[in-house]
């Protein structure tokens, strides 16, 4: 990840709503960040990431012909992915579950739900800075932990091999 | 529901990955928590306001064309982007409407049946209301959108109870 200072942050906006990503990127400017990058889907976001390498990712769930869904997964699991880690905030007016499952499941970092509020952006961007999550790669995920939540009562079913020993404790 | 087989998962923790510098990190937990940087981005999002209503606007009239085809999949992609733009632009009564009707269109499309005409002819004319009303206080949004859920709850326990029957 680049960015030894804050002045040379890169943050990259993948919107396909021109009204949106204006905004957004307005927002990343008050900010404070100087350098700005807009894609208007997927396939260009993912030429964008590999060309100006930004610290944070911004996108938008449903945009043709490459959506929100598809670019997480290229940038976590393509061999070409120039930052498999880099955080990235899902922007979504989306509320069904099924979508919003999936898109956790494409490795999303922090969803940010329409419409946007300063609180709620900075809120997931602050949560990314001082809380960076751990990745998991096993057979059918890589990406940021999905378990956010410690549940000492929980008795399983266990999905991880290394989760079996704390069924017994 | 079958349980899944342990999957062998590795964890790979921040610092073994590249994460932001704490010099860059720093600097961002600075701007974020500055009272200016709240102030500057709240004027952005009322500054967007007006230019983000005209292109809800447009995109009610998108919509009230796709509807006369009842094309399930057109009618969404447009009252998803009402609903997308719509509290940004001081519209959140049209939002939440919006996103009724595309609760309703996402699970009628999924049960691959077709949407009803009359739902559909509803949130329409409930979303250009909320839309063109003078101001929040008489767009009657909330009550609006509590009986439009009401009745997408009853048209799609309907339709699980047509498919359950099967």
């Amino acid at each position: 990840m680049s960015g030894a200072t804050f002045e040379n942050l890169k943050a990259l906006v993948v919107e396909d709503n021109a009204h949106m990503r204006v905004l957004l990127r307005s927002l990343m400017t008050a900010l404070g960040l100087k350098q700005v990058y807009e894609a208007e889907d997927g396939a260009e976001g993912f030429q964008l990431l590999r060309d100006c390498r930004p610290d944070l990712v911004l996108t938008d769930l449903s945009m043709a012909p490459i959506d929100g869904i598809a670019f997480t997964q290229q940038v976590r699991l393509s061999p070409d992915s120039p930052n498999p880690y880099v955080p990235i905030i899902m922007v979504t007016g989306h509320t069904e579950r099924h979508r919003v499952e999936a898109a956790r499941d494409a490795g999303v970092t922090e969803f940010l739900a329409k419409p946007i509020t300063t609180q709620n952006l900075f809120l997931r961007i602050a949560e990314i800075v001082e809380r960076p999550r751990p990745y998991v790669r096993c057979k059918t995920y890589f990406g940021p932990d999905r378990r956010r939540h410690v549940d000492l009562d929980f008795s399983g079913p266990w999905r991880r091999k290394n989760d079996t020993g704390r069924s017994a404790a | 529901m079958s349980e899944r087989k342990p999957a062998a998962a590795t964890m790979i923790q921040p610092g073994a990955y590249p994460v932001m510098s704490s010099a860059a990190a720093m600097g961002l937990m600075r701007a974020l928590r500055d009272p200016e940087t709240s102030l500057a981005a709240a004027r952005v999002i009322a500054d967007h306001a007006a230019e983000l209503r005209t292109a809800v606007l447009a995109h009610i009239d998108r919509v009230e064309e796709v509807a006369q085809i009842l094309d399930p999949a057109a009618i969404y992609e447009q009252a998803h982007e009402i609903r997308g733009l719509a509290g940004n632009a001081g519209l959140a009564a049209t939002g939440r409407i919006s996103n009724v009707l595309c609760r309703y269109l996402d699970a009628v499309m999924r049960a691959g049946k077709a949407p009803q005409r009359g739902v559909v002819a509803l949130h329409l004319e409930a979303i250009a209301r909320a839309a063109h009303a003078e101001d929040e206080a008489t767009r009657l949004g909330d009550a609006v959108a509590n009986e439009l859920s009401q009745l997408v709850d009853r048209k799609l326990a309907e339709i699980n109870e047509s498919d359950a029957q099967r």
